[in-house]
């Protein structure tokens, strides 16, 4: 389990991080989870899909980097090949969470001392030395906010999804350069062919509410399969 | 004169008349301007009997027949999951002394006769029970685990399930489904009379505060009181009390300890000095019940009994006593009248029959709905032949778990074993089982209730033995034994691994829901 602290301007006065170390994060993630305002920049590279959470059954969006658990096709040599890092990668060691009682409203910014980016001599600094915050720390937070954000957009395009059951299991089987084959399961995408008999009206909702084109980036997106599976097929030629 | 079907008249509410108005409105489009009109009568001062809390899992096929969502039915009624009974103390009464009878078929039940296998490997060491062996899902009910994860579609599952529900809660979510969403007409009224044209049909029935209800088709769920079939057309009743001896109920509700005590999920049916208690795990309660014949207990020795099982909460609860007449009506449908539920019959609830029977008898209703009067005489006679057979086969099944009990501690237990109390029908199957195991062959009825499967488990779990020396060559494909074992030992592990505790998974619905997909 990480270990989250508040971040305090003068328990981490001096606490740096190290951006070189913070896409470690997602060395061994297969699936990321991800949020539609990325979608047309992770379109280029992931295919996104429709992932269920195992502790509450409900759809999230994920960009898949892997076809077994724990492979990220994109960590290569100690490092991110991919043109785009998705924001949960990003953020991290970082995390918001809900404050006390008190400050029921508010959002307070964690950091998790366990994080191999986390140290007091390498990287860079959450707060110059009188305590202000730093230019860094200020690009985290905006990414969090983003991120938060993000989820509440999740959120409604999800609960459309559901609503005009446009969501369908993925089925796919992969046999791979070497002759090994997988089967792609517990994976959901977009059904194009139930989207193709949405009325006028449901159309131009979705369109006006600016979740048609994520939709059909959604869509796009799974051409990226290709580049997983070549991204495989290297790696066992 | 041939009269159209265009009106349906259900007479009682309770389940067994929301769920026929149910699927007739849902399957003949009562909501639209050309579909069937479809109107419940109900009575504003009878309360339903609120027995049958246990189903089968024709009820998953039942609720999405009537177009309701697993999760708003999960949370509405206070249901959890069932995946078949846990029959304790049936064999000798002793403290160790159970078998299951699980919903999931034995593993490679359509490829091959594995119970042979089982029965040879018995007196070998490390020897598990039939249902433990064949089936993993005893081993999912033994550690309290649900039969699938919040991540499963609503209705699919990991392991085949049924329900507990509230019978009162369920009466009143399907009432306002029937109502808002079918199109059913609910009127709230005492039926007072019953009116019949020059055929001897039934024109109408008469109501205390509104005008005659007319219809085409009449559907009796007025329960025990059977006020059409058995009171108008007295018609007469079956009774089986020569071959099923229990007579009375007690039924309690016992709260749990904590509000986070663990779920049962499954039946747990106990075997007592004069009949079995129930015990039905809810979400917020369990029901339980002692089922008894008074020819062979009082009712003071009987809530003893009940107390005993109990505990200490016992004293606190208020005991609920109901007659149990066992037996049916000699036909269910009568002209243009067909009786659901307890007005065309009722048997003790060992295998949770009663719901079932209703699902069955409204889906059959509304699937061959006679189009008019001059074809409903066919469809009466057919759906009399298919529910007497049904009728039979379950008084055949319940009294299969008595016959091959050994307990001697009550006259109840050996007088069940007379050869007089069982059925022609019974005594020549097993005749045929005591040289192999039921088979599929033997079931060859499309109005089977109970699967050869069902007879395995009942037989082996009581420790019945069929005899294969004379054919030991059933024994040669050992190769499939071996695996099939083994991937019942292997489904077992990956079940009791992955699978949630029943109690949080009623908690996620509760808190997330279910996806359709």
């Amino acid at each position: 389990m990480a270990s989250l602290v508040a971040v305090d301007n003068k328990k981490h006065l001096n606490t740096k991080v190290d951006l070189n170390k913070v896409e470690r994060h997602g060395a061994n993630l297969a699936l990321i989870p991800v949020v539609l305002a990325e979608f047309i920049h992770l379109a280029v590279q992931y295919p996104i899909v429709l992932t269920k959470n195992g502790d509450t059954g409900q759809f999230v969006f994920s960009a898949m980097l892997g076809f077994e658990e724990n492979e990220n096709l994109f960590w290569q040599q100690a490092q991110w090949q991919g043109l785009y890092v998705p924001l949960q990668i990003r953020r991290q060691p970082f995390f918001v969470e809900m404050s006390d009682e008190k400050h029921h409203n508010e959002l307070a910014v964690c950091l998790n001392t366990d994080s191999p980016a986390v140290s007091e001599e390498t990287g860079q600094a959450l707060f110059d030395e009188k305590g202000d915050e730093s230019s860094y720390f200020k690009s985290v937070k905006a990414n969090l906010t983003q991120l938060l954000l993000g989820e509440k957009e999740n959120k409604v395009l999800i609960a459309t999804l559901t609503s005009m059951a446009l969501i369908k299991p993925m089925s796919i089987d992969i046999t791979f350069i070497n002759q090994s084959a997988t089967k792609l399961a517990g994976l959901y995408t977009i059904d194009e062919v139930k989207l193709a008999t949405l009325n006028n009206e449901q159309i131009l909702s979705l369109h006006q509410s600016g979740l048609l084109s994520a939709i059909h980036t959604m869509i796009i997106s799974l051409g990226q399969i290709h580049t997983l599976i070549d991204l495989k097929n290297k790696s066992l030629s | 004169m041939n009269k159209l079907t265009k009106k349906v008249v259900v007479v009682g509410g309770g389940i067994a008349g929301w769920l026929t108005a149910g699927r007739l409105a849902a399957k003949h489009k009562s909501n639209t301007e050309q579909g069937l009109t479809v109107v419940l009568v109900e009575s504003p001062n009878i309360s339903a009997i609120g027995v049958g809390e246990g189903t089968w899992p024709t009820m998953r096929s039942t609720l999405i027949a009537l177009g309701i969502s697993e999760t708003d039915f999960i949370r509405e009624c206070d249901a959890s999951f069932k995946q078949g009974a846990k029959f304790a103390k049936w064999v000798d009464g002793s403290e160790d002394d159970f078998y299951y009878h699980p919903l999931v078929l034995p593993q490679g039940f359509s490829q091959g006769d594995l119970a042979a296998h089982w029965l040879a490997r018995q007196g070998q060491t490390g020897a598990k029970s039939f249902s433990e062996d064949v089936c993993f899902q005893e081993s999912v009910c033994e550690n309290g685990l649900a039969p699938k994860t919040i991540r499963t579609p609503e209705f699919a599952a990991v392991a085949n399930y049924a329900y507990h529900l509230d019978s009162v809660k369920f009466s009143v979510f399907l009432q306002k489904h029937c109502t808002e969403k079918l199109g059913v007409t609910h009127i709230i009224d005492n039926v007072t009379g019953v009116n019949s044209a020059p055929n001897g049909d039934i024109s109408s029935v008469s109501t205390e505060n509104n005008a005659d209800v007319t219809g085409d088709l009449f559907v009796d769920c007025t329960g025990f009181s059977s006020l059409l079939l058995g009171k108008h057309y007295q018609v007469p009743f079956k009774s089986c009390s020569d071959i099923l001896f229990i007579d009375t109920a007690l039924a309690v509700q016992v709260p749990y300890d904590e509000v986070d005590s663990p779920i049962a999920s499954h039946t747990v049916s106990t075997g007592q000095e004069a009949g079995w208690i129930w015990d039905i795990g809810l979400q917020h309660r369990r029901g339980v019940g002692y089922v008894y014949s008074s020819k062979y207990s009082s009712e003071a020795q009987a809530r003893e009994v009940l107390a005993k099982y109990v505990g200490d909460k016992f004293s606190s609860l208020t005991v609920r006593k109901i007659p149990i007449v066992s037996g049916h009506r000699e036909k269910m449908w009568q002209n243009n009248c067909v009786a659901v539920g307890l007005s065309a019959g009722f048997l003790e609830p060992l295998e949770a029959s009663a719901l079932m029977m209703v699902e069955l008898s409204a889906q059959m209703i509304s699937e061959q709905l006679p189009q008019s009067r001059d074809i409903m005489d066919i469809a009466a006679k057919r759906f009399n032949e298919t529910f007497l057979y049904r009728w039979e086969k379950i008084i055949d099944f319940l009294k299969l778990h008595y016959i091959l009990s050994k307990r001697t501690d009550n006259a109840f237990w050996i007088d069940n074993r007379d050869a007089q109390s069982i059925p022609e029908s019974l005594k020549e199957a097993m005749a045929l089982w005591q040289y192999r195991a039921p088979a599929d062959h033997d079931f060859t009825s499309n109005n089977e209730v109970f699967p050869a499967a069902s007879y395995q488990y009942i037989l082996y779990g009581m420790g019945f033995k069929s005899d294969y020396s004379q054919n030991t060559y059933a024994l040669d494909n050992i190769d499939f034994a071996q695996h099939q074992f083994a991937q019942n030992k292997k489904l077992t592990d990956k079940a009791v691994s992955t699978l949630p505790k029943n109690r949080e998974l009623i908690n996620k619905i509760i808190e997330f829901g279910f996806n359709q997909i």
